[in-house]
């Protein structure tokens, strides 16, 4: 079971070499063999940079942040365990919680905030979509296998089982063309950035042909033949990533999608399938979504959890943090913080800094090293990844749990 | 240790204790007998003039799983303002998972049932549910859309093998019953379909929903789940739906059934408005047929958010959205899910009818062994407006005030004015009690007879019963203290009620080929391994008695 873009294969082979070199052989997905190649072996946690046993590791972050006054917690790279000691440890620490990758997610979030939206699942593509149209950069590049998993066959549950697949504002990958081979494809490649006014033309068509118009470098006459073969499907998805839309204010584009989806519902079946997620982002926001009862990007200061997309995102707040706990369980990146600001960094090892935080501590991946809990990217299912090997090092709840554990007592409030 | 509970009331319906002064004893989290004058309890909680049952329990009630975090974030205003005010989550309609635990243990409840946990949506659901604190959880399986069953009944399947199938599902999915939301309608609306009658053969599949009930009817009949079906009926919301939920009860032909949120499947066409109270009706089908029991779905005034699988009945919906945004997701070829915000105003003669409909179905149902007490969390409203209508239900004189509040029109179209029933404390603990613990077939659970799980709630009693049940004075849990005068005084973890019911397990080679056909997904991952709940420490398995009922 694959944890790292949210499309949850599960059909891997994946080979051992002692010790600990992975190797997958059953697909040349590129972010799955990224993530499962990075096996380093492991190393002793540091703190500035000299190494220590893990309780003084833990110690040391405990002491850091027991002393911040606007810490934040994020990065937040991990699974649903991760997630909820990372959020239990933010809710003492009176933090402000953001995933890394929440960027895209919130481009979808604050429409479904907004106005509410029409959405399907990936086994609902696979099993009844006959008219996929996919709108902006064709978003196998972030979810490799999209179109050879749940497009390339043919829909069990319609007749004919057949299925075009339209690619609006965007290009295929030619691995996206390769598979899709069998079917039919149109590319209406048109202005990338523009995808939200192709939508608002396409919607404008769907209620009066007369009305379709040129938009986005696409013609008039292609607006109004793919409003006709929405009106026309049995049952339409519209796909997007919108961590690949390019743009302040994407989430307009987000919303013109949406919107026509609606529109074409008045008329025939048609939803959309919102796209959002590497590194469990979608996870750890239900989590967060559930405990606290709002999504991330959310200040644990005050008295009740206070959600606020825009001051809270972390790369705003990391401006004005003073400690930052960061965690990144699937990939060895951490960003750049200011110099003056302490940060604690859980991340596996050979993660390379570019300033050495004030505490470092090596943990597992999720779904490598350990067992784990990862949300696909359609929200609804959730998946268990099995630990492969064992390299000798936590995972990161049980770290997040003892640096909890190691702050001044505190009583749990209701 | 012994813990001494001495000299309150006890009502104890299952025990036949109807209010008489008794003591009861504790020891290791389960009730026991008393144990004579030699033994010297370590902990004595002088109960006199206090009123004594079992913790509450909650039957249908939508606490966690994907719905549920879709209603939370379209709910974010609600959440932003109760941010500022101190303790502002006390009545909010969409909980953290948190806040839902606190709320229920702190009205004496120590038990909630998830009512429609979708089979791809379990383990997110169970995972959930794992972080409410302090009460017991479970849920109910969402089947009878799912495209899988539908298939199997197409190919003309027999009794036999739909019970394996529902059987598998249930194991798989850690589930404790089985719950169907309008059958075949879910899945209709996905080819464009948005009505089905009863009768009429759903797209594709080519099945109607009269045989998805009684299939799903007899599978939970044979492989002898305690729960009876437990049916979300057609055509919710719908006036003259009235038809429909009687023809379910005429369908499943003695088999037991369980019709959940009735009030929302009780509305007859007739009148001046075409919209009128139905309850009677209803009311005389359960009281003659003891096959059938029913939650009653009670609307409450105010803000809420409507949360369903039902898509088909939530795209209708739409349009009355308040505040003026939805939403709807076809899910995993299971089932569905729509998200539509709604205000109960009490000055809307449709809403005002709505609340008397679902009082009058309390007040002539007569049995409260089969009618329980819900508002179908959040969608006729929180449950935390269980106080409130508990009063409603033990005071006539504050129901006939209450009623007089409401639209000026409501008089004429219900009969609740003429109704003089009052519910005793001995029903009250009955419908709350003793009778969701034996529906669902927790024998140690809803009764303070020896060897029954210590889940004890103590009131002062009130003449106000609303404030009576808005604050207990102790509530315990498996034996701990939990709340003292209100407040959490204690945290623990509840454990998570399953039944696994046996069955052929061939059926698993058929599923599996599917599953690897279509879901993109095997078999072997769909299904939620043990340690998966609660870390492997949270399963209660309830007995299965195939055939018995
Ligand atoms: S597409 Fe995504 S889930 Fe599938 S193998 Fe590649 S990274 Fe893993």
């Amino acid at each position: 079971m694959c944890p790292f873009c949210g499309l949850g294969c599960d059909d891997l082979t994946i080979e051992e070499e002692p010790p600990s070199t992975l190797t997958v052989r059953s697909t040349d997905c590129p972010v799955a063999r990224e993530g499962y190649s990075r096996t380093t072996a492991a190393e002793p946690p540091r703190v500035a940079g000299i190494p220590v046993p893990l309780e003084e590791a833990v110690e040391a972050a405990a002491a850091v942040l027991a002393a911040a006054q606007t810490p934040l917690v994020a990065g937040l790279g991990t699974d649903v365990d991760g997630a909820r000691a990372a959020l239990a440890l933010a809710e003492r620490l009176g933090a402000v919680v953001d995933h890394a990758l929440s960027d895209g997610l919130y481009r979808n979030l604050a429409v479904l905030q907004r106005t509410g939206w029409i959405a399907t699942t990936l086994a609902e593509l696979r099993n009844r979509c006959d008219l996929l149209l996919v709108a902006g950069p064709d978003p196998a590049a972030l979810h490799p296998r999209l179109f050879e998993r749940w497009v390339a066959p043919a829909p069990a549950l319609q007749t004919p089982p057949s299925r075009e697949v339209v690619f609006l504002c965007g290009e295929p990958l030619d691995s996206t063309r390769a598979a899709l081979s069998g079917l039919s494809v149109t590319v209406l490649a048109g202005d990338s950035a523009r995808v939200g006014d192709a939508a608002a033309s396409l919607a404008a068509a769907l209620a009066d042909p007369s009305r379709a118009s040129g938009t986005a470098s696409i013609a008039a006459g292609d607006i109004a033949a793919l409003a006709e073969r929405l009106a026309k499907a049995r049952y339409a998805v519209v796909a997007w990533a919108a961590a690949a839309f390019d743009g302040t204010h994407a989430d307009l584009t987000v919303e013109r999608l949406v919107q026509l989806v609606r529109d074409i519902n008045r008329h025939t079946r048609c939803a959309g399938l919102p796209l959002a997620g590497h590194d469990n982002v979608v996870g750890v926001n239900q989590v967060c979504t559930w405990r606290f009862g709002v999504p991330l990007r959310t200040s644990l200061a005050g008295g009740a959890p206070l959600h606020d997309p825009h001051r809270f995102a972390w790369a705003r707040y990391a401006a004005v943090a003073d400690a930052v706990i960061w965690v990144s369980a699937f990939r060895p990146e951490v960003p750049a913080f200011p110099a003056e600001q302490t940060v604690i960094a859980l991340a596996p090892p050979g993660t390379a800094f570019v300033d050495e935080p004030a505490v470092f501590i090596p943990v597992g991946t999720p779904g490598i090293d350990h067992s784990a809990h990862v949300f696909r990217s359609d929200t609804v299912v959730a998946l268990r990844a099995r630990g492969l090997i064992d390299r000798g090092l936590p995972d990161g709840a049980s770290v997040l749990k003892a640096i909890a554990a190691a702050l001044p007592e505190e009583a749990p409030a209701c | 240790m012994l813990t001494k509970l001495a000299g309150g009331r006890v009502y104890d319906p299952a025990n036949g204790r109807d209010g008489a002064v008794g003591d009861l004893f504790v020891r290791d989290g389960r009730i026991v007998a008393d144990p004579g004058p030699g033994a010297a309890p370590d902990e004595v909680h002088d109960l006199s003039g206090r009123v004594v049952m079992a913790g509450a329990i909650d039957i249908h009630s939508h606490i966690a799983g994907g719905k549920v975090n879709i209603a939370r974030l379209l709910m974010a205003e609600e959440h932003r303002a109760a941010a500022e005010e101190p303790c502002g989550c006390r009545g909010l309609a969409t909980p953290s998972t948190h806040a839902t635990g606190c709320r229920y243990a702190q009205m004496g409840y120590t038990a909630a049932f998830e009512p429609a946990m979708l089979p791809s949506n379990a383990r997110h659901a169970h995972l959930e549910m794992a972080d409410i604190p302090l009460i017991d959880t479970g849920g109910y399986l969402v089947l009878g859309n799912d495209d899988l069953l539908l298939e199997l009944l197409a190919s003309g399947a027999g009794e036999a093998a739909v019970a394996d199938y529902v059987g598998f599902m249930l194991n798989a999915t850690r589930s404790l019953a089985v719950k169907a939301v309008n059958p075949g309608g879910i899945n209709a609306f996905k080819y464009n379909q948005r009505r089905l009658d009863v009768d009429e053969n759903g797209p594709f599949h080519a099945i109607t929903p009269r045989r998805i009930l009684t299939a799903l009817a007899g599978a939970v009949q044979r492989l002898g789940i305690p729960h009876p079906l437990h049916l979300h009926g057609f055509n919710l919301g719908v006036p003259g739906n009235v038809e429909a939920t009687l023809d379910s009860i005429a369908a499943v032909d003695g088999l037991r059934l369980h019709l959940t949120h009735v009030q929302f499947h009780a509305y007859g066409a007739e009148g001046d408005r075409k919209f009128s109270s139905a309850a009677a009706r209803v009311a005389e089908a359960v009281n003659r047929r003891p096959n059938i029991s029913v939650d009653v779905g009670q609307i409450m005034f105010g803000q809420t958010v409507t949360a369903s699988a039902d898509t088909m009945a939530q795209m209708n919906n739409a349009g009355l959205a308040h505040p003026k945004k939805w939403v709807m997701m076809d899910i995993e070829c299971d089932a569905g899910c729509g998200v539509v915000p709604f205000r109960y105003r009490d000055k809307a003669f449709v809403n005002a009818l709505q609340w008397a409909i679902g009082l009058e179905l309390f007040l002539l149902i007569e049995d409260p062994w089969r009618i329980f007490l819900t508002t179908d969390h959040p969608n006729g409203a929180p449950f935390t407006s269980y106080p409130e209508l508990i009063r409603l239900l033990m005071d006539r004189d504050y129901r006939l005030a209450r009623m007089a509040e409401l639209h000026p029109a409501l008089p004429e179209h219900t009969i609740l004015g003429a109704l003089t029933r009052e519910y005793s404390l001995g029903e009250i603990a009955t419908m709350t009690r003793a009778a969701p613990a034996r529906i669902l077939g927790l024998t140690d659970r809803g009764h303070l007879g020896p060897g029954a799980v210590a889940d004890i709630t103590v009131y002062t009693d009130r003449p106000d019963r609303r404030a009576m049940f808005e604050k207990p004075d102790l509530v315990f849990k498996d034996g701990r203290l939990i709340v003292r005068d209100g407040v959490v005084v204690a945290f623990l973890q509840g454990r998570t009620h399953v039944v696994e019911p046996a069955y052929d397990p061939t059926i698993e080679s058929w599923m599996a080929r599917r599953f690897d056909e279509r879901m993109g997904q095997r078999l072997t991952h769909f299904r939620i391994a043990e340690e998966e709940i609660r870390g492997g420490n949270g399963l209660i398995r309830h007995a299965c008695q195939p055939g018995s009922f």
